[in-house]
C-alpha cells in the first residue's frame, strides 16, 4: 500500500513539474480568462438587473462571478486523459506499460492530477485577480479554502476514472474523441459550469444529482462560497460512492482491455 | 470581356476540383467524417442547451430571448461553418506562413490569395453549417422571406470570418510566433460572437465593430432577422465587405513585407 | 538561350531585436552578389552548407523574395515581377515537402494540377500516361499515398511535377531517406528527362551520389557567394593541397569549411 502511494506520489509530482515548464500559457490563459468573465459579470449583471432581485439561486452578483471563475477553473484544467489513453492502446504504449511496476490505470490518474493540480492553480490565480478587479472579494477562511482543496481533489479523481473509461473505449471504438466530447459536454451542462444547479429547472436537478457531474464541479464550489461541514461530509460521501462506482466500472474495462492485449499480443 | 470569362471559368473549375478531392478524402474514413460531424453538432447543441435552460428561468435579458439566441447561435454555426468549409486554409494562415508553406503556394501559377484560400477544406465544419441551418429551421420556424434572409446573412458572416481571418493570419507577415497572438484574438471573436451584442455598451462595443468584431455576427444579423431589417442587413453586409477588404489589403501587404524580407525574425 | 542570367543578385534582411524605441536593427547579408549563367537543358547541383544562401537563391530565382539588388532573367522572365507567368514553367519537388495528398491516391493529385496549371484535357491525359508508363507508376496509381513507400512516392512527386511541361525542375533533396535502389532509379529518370526533354535541372542536395549521377556542373555557395563553379567531372578530379582526392564528399566539405572571403555576414 505505502509502495502504490509512493509510486503516485512520484509520477504527481513529475507531471506537476513538467506542466511548470510552460509558463508561456500563463499569456493564453489570462486571455481567455479575461474575455470569458468579463462577459459573464455582463450576462449576469445583466440578468440581476433584470429580475430585480439581489440574490438568484442563494448568490449574490459578486458570488455568481466568484462561481464561475472557480468552475471556469476546474474545467479549463482538466487535461487530454483520454485522447493520451486513446493513444497509448492505438500506438501499442499501454502494452509496453505494462511491464512497468506500476498499474496503468493507477499511473495514468497519477499523472492526471499532477497536471491537472499545476493547470488549476494557474488558472484559479489568474481568475481570481480578475474577478477581485471586476467584483471585489467574497468571504475566504482558511476552512473554506481546505474543504475546497479536499473537494476538488476527489472531484478530480473522479474525473479521471471517467476520462480513462472513455479512453479505453478506444479498443472497441474507431474514434473515442465523439465519446469524450459527449464526457465534457456533460459535465459542462450537468456539473453547472455555467449556471448553477439552483437555476436549473426541479425536473432537471432531481435527475442531474444521481450523475456524477455535478459532483466534480458545481460541489466544490458550492462548499467554497457556503462552506458548511454538514454539506463537505455530505459532498465527500457523494464524491467516494461515485469514485467507487466509476472505479469499478474502468477495473472491469481495463480488465477486458487487458485480456485483448494478451490475446492478441499488443 | 471573353478573356476574364475564360479567367472565371478556369477558377470555377478549380473550385469544383478542389471540393471533389476533399469529397473524395471524407470518403475515405467515413467513420470519423460521421463522428467529427457529429461531435459539432453535439458541441454546439450543449451551448445551446445551455441557453435554453438560461432563458427558461430568466425569459428576457437586455431584450434578447430564447428564439434571439438561437438565431444568434445558428447564424454564427452557419457562417463560421461555410467559411472554414471552403477557406480552411485561411484560417490557418498564421501557422502557414509561420512553416514557410506559403514559398510552394507561391510556385503556383494562380492568383495566391484565392488559390490558398481554397487550397484546403474542412468537411467537418460543414456539422456546423449543418447545424445552423437544422436549429433556425426546426426551433425558429421562419417563413420564406426570413429564411432567403438568413442564406443572406450566413454569406455575409461567411465573408466576414474570412475577412478577419486574413487580417490576424497576417500577423505572422510582422511578427514572429504570431501563432499564440492570432490564436487568442481568434478565441475572443468566437465567444463574443456568441453572446448577445445588446449585454455590452460603450467602448467595448466599438471593439466589437472593430477590433473584435463579433458585432457584425452577434449583433446587426440577429436584429435583421429580429425584426426583418434590411437597413441592419446591409449594415452587416458592409462591414462584412469591408473588412474582407481590410483583410485582403492586410494579407498583400504582408506578402510584399515577406518578400522584400524585413522580418523581425529570421527566416531559413 | 539561358535558363538562368544572374548578375550581381544580392539579398540582404533586416534583422531588428528587442521592442520599439530599443529596437536594434541590424542586417544580415544572406546572399553577397550572384552571378551566374545556366544554359536551357543544363543539369546543375547547386551545393552548399546550411545558411550558405542556398534557399534564398533559389527563392529570388522563383520570384518568391525581391532581392535587395543585382538583376536576373529566369526563362525570359523577370521572377518578382512575372512571376506566375514564369511559375507556369516551372517544377518543383522538396524532399521534405510534399505536393501530393496523403489520403489519396495519386491520380487524384494528378487531376489537381490539370486543373490548376489549366491544361487541355486530351493534352493532360496523353502526358500523365506517359508519366505513368515511364515513372512505372501503374501499380499503385490508385494506391493511396499514405500506403506508398517513400521511393514510389517521389517517383510520384517527380510526374506530378512533369506533368505541365516545365522547362526548368528544382529538386530540392529529392532522394533524401530514400532506399539505395529507389534512388539510383530516381537518378536514372532525371538524367533521363533532363536528356530527352532538354529539361533544365536544378539540384539542390548533401547527396554526393546525387550530385554526381544527374548533374554536369556544381556551383558551390558558401557564405552567400559562389566560391566554385566548374563541371562535376573537374571537380570530382580537383587534387587539393592537404591530398584530399577524387572523393566528391571530402572535396566539398574542405571547400565548405574555407572562411568568408569578404566582410559578407552579420554587420551590425
Amino acid at each position: 500500500m505505502i509502495k502504490i502511494l509512493k509510486q503516485i506520489w512520484a509520477v504527481t509530482k513529475v507531471s506537476a513539474r513538467s506542466n511548470l515548464a510552460y509558463p508561456g500559457e500563463v499569456l493564453g490563459r489570462t486571455v481567455f480568462m479575461a474575455v470569458i468573465l468579463y462577459i459573464f459579470l455582463k450576462l449576469w449583471q445583466a440578468t440581476y438587473s433584470q429580475s430585480g432581485a439581489t440574490r438568484l439561486g442563494d448568490m449574490t452578483l459578486a458570488q455568481m462571478l466568484w462561481y464561475l471563475t472557480i468552475t471556469e477553473s476546474i474545467y479549463m484544467s482538466a487535461p487530454r486523459l483520454t485522447r493520451q489513453v486513446d493513444e497509448d492502446v492505438r500506438t501499442g504504449t499501454l502494452a509496453v506499460r505494462l511491464i512497468k511496476p506500476m498499474s496503468y490505470p493507477l499511473y495514468c490518474i497519477s499523472f492526471c492530477l499532477g497536471e491537472r493540480s499545476v493547470r488549476f492553480v494557474f488558472n484559479l490565480l489568474i481568475g481570481a485577480v480578475i474577478t477581485f478587479c471586476l467584483v471585489g472579494a467574497v468571504p475566504v477562511s482558511p476552512f473554506s479554502l481546505a474543504m475546497l482543496a479536499v473537494a476538488c481533489l476527489f472531484g478530480f479523481i473522479l474525473d479521471a476514472f471517467g476520462q480513462l473509461i472513455v479512453g479505453l473505449g478506444a479498443f472497441w471504438l474507431e474514434d473515442t474523441s465523439g465519446l469524450f466530447l459527449i464526457y465534457t459536454r456533460l459535465v459542462m451542462i450537468f456539473g453547472g459550469m455555467l449556471i448553477p444547479l439552483e437555476l436549473f429547472p426541479h425536473w432537471l436537478k432531481e435527475i442531474v444529482v444521481f450523475t456524477p457531474f455535478p459532483y466534480l464541479v458545481y460541489g466544490p464550489v458550492h462548499l467554497f462560497l457556503h462552506p458548511s461541514l454538514t454539506e463537505f461530509v455530505v459532498l465527500l460521501k457523494s464524491q467516494l460512492i461515485c469514485i467507487l462506482a466509476l472505479g469499478l466500472v474502468a477495473a472491469f474495462v481495463y480488465g477486458q482491455a487487458k485480456a485483448r492485449i494478451c490475446a492478441h499480443g499488443g | 470581356m471573353c478573356k476574364q470569362w475564360t479567367k472565371c471559368k478556369s477558377y470555377l473549375k478549380l473550385v469544383a476540383a478542389y471540393i471533389r478531392l476533399n469529397c473524395n478524402i471524407q470518403l475515405e474514413y467515413k467513420g470519423a467524417f460521421v463522428s467529427q460531424f457529429a461531435a459539432m453538432f453535439l458541441n454546439n447543441s450543449a451551448w445551446l442547451a445551455f441557453w435554453l435552460l438560461f432563458f427558461d428561468r430568466f425569459p428576457v435579458v437586455k431584450g434578447f430571448g430564447q428564439n434571439d439566441v438561437v438565431t444568434l447561435w445558428a447564424i454564427c454555426a452557419a457562417g463560421f461553418g461555410l467559411s472554414s468549409t471552403f477557406f480552411y486554409n485561411v484560417q490557418e494562415l498564421a501557422p502557414l506562413i509561420g512553416r514557410g508553406q506559403l514559398d510552394t503556394w507561391m510556385l503556383y501559377p494562380r492568383a495566391l490569395l484565392p488559390h490558398l484560400a481554397l487550397g484546403k477544406m474542412s468537411a467537418t465544419a460543414v456539422g456546423d453549417l449543418a447545424f445552423g441551418y437544422i436549429t433556425y429551421v426546426l426551433l425558429v420556424r421562419p417563413d420564406c422571406a426570413h429564411f432567403a434572409l438568413f442564406v443572406l446573412l450566413t454569406l455575409s458572416v461567411a465573408m466576414l470570418f474570412v475577412g478577419f481571418n486574413l487580417i490576424r493570419g497576417s500577423l505572422a507577415f510582422f511578427v514572429g510566433n504570431a501563432e499564440v497572438l492570432s490564436e487568442q484574438w481568434f478565441f475572443s471573436m468566437i465567444t463574443f460572437s456568441t453572446y448577445p451584442s445588446s449585454l455590452f455598451d460603450g467602448w467595448v462595443k466599438l471593439v466589437l465593430y472593430t477590433l473584435i468584431p463579433a458585432g457584425f455576427v452577434s449583433g446587426l444579423p440577429v436584429e435583421a432577422l429580429k425584426h426583418f431589417d434590411l437597413t441592419c442587413a446591409a449594415l452587416a453586409l458592409a462591414g462584412a465587405f469591408a473588412m474582407l477588404l481590410v483583410g485582403i489589403f492586410c494579407f498583400y501587404l504582408g506578402l510584399n513585407h515577406y518578400q522584400s524580407g524585413n522580418l523581425i525574425e529570421m527566416r531559413n | 538561350m539561358n535558363a538562368v542570367e544572374t548578375v550581381e543578385l544580392k539579398k540582404s534582411f533586416s534583422l531588428k531585436t528587442g521592442l520599439f524605441s530599443r529596437a536594434k536593427a541590424s542586417t544580415i547579408v544572406a546572399v553577397e552578389g550572384i552571378t551566374l549563367t545556366v544554359p536551357e537543358g543544363q543539369a546543375v547541383a547547386f551545393v552548399g552548407p546550411n545558411g550558405a544562401g542556398k534557399s534564398t537563391t533559389i527563392k529570388m530565382l522563383t520570384g518568391i523574395l525581391k532581392p535587395t539588388s543585382g538583376k536576373a532573367r529566369v526563362l525570359g522572365f523577370d521572377p518578382w515581377r512575372e512571376r506566375q507567368k514564369l511559375v507556369k514553367e516551372i517544377g518543383a519537388v522538396f524532399g521534405q515537402r510534399s505536393q501530393l495528398w496523403l489520403h489519396l491516391p495519386p491520380k487524384d493529385t494528378f487531376d489537381l494540377l490539370a486543373q490548376i496549371y489549366d491544361l487541355g484535357k486530351h493534352d493532360y491525359k496523353v502526358r500523365r500516361d506517359l508519366l505513368v508508363e515511364r515513372f512505372e507508376l501503374g501499380d499503385f496509381i490508385d494506391t493511396p499515398v499514405r500506403k506508398l513507400s517513400l521511393g514510389q512516392r517521389m517517383r510520384c512527386e517527380i510526374a506530378a511535377s512533369l506533368l505541365h511541361r516545365p522547362r526548368l525542375l528544382l529538386l530540392d533533396e529529392p532522394t533524401i531517406g530514400i532506399d539505395v535502389v529507389a534512388r539510383q532509379r530516381l537518378r536514372e529518370l532525371i538524367c533521363q528527362w533532363n536528356k530527352e526533354e532538354g529539361l533544365t535541372v536544378f539540384l539542390t542536395s548533401h547527396d554526393t551520389g546525387d550530385i554526381a549521377s544527374v548533374a554536369s556542373r556544381m556551383v558551390l555557395i558558401n557564405h552567400g557567394r559562389i566560391v566554385l563553379d566548374d563541371t562535376v567531372a573537374s571537380v570530382s578530379q580537383t587534387v587539393i593541397q592537404e591530398g584530399l582526392e577524387g572523393d566528391l564528399e571530402q572535396v566539398i566539405a574542405h571547400l565548405f569549411a574555407q572562411p568568408a572571403a569578404s566582410s559578407a555576414g552579420l554587420r551590425g
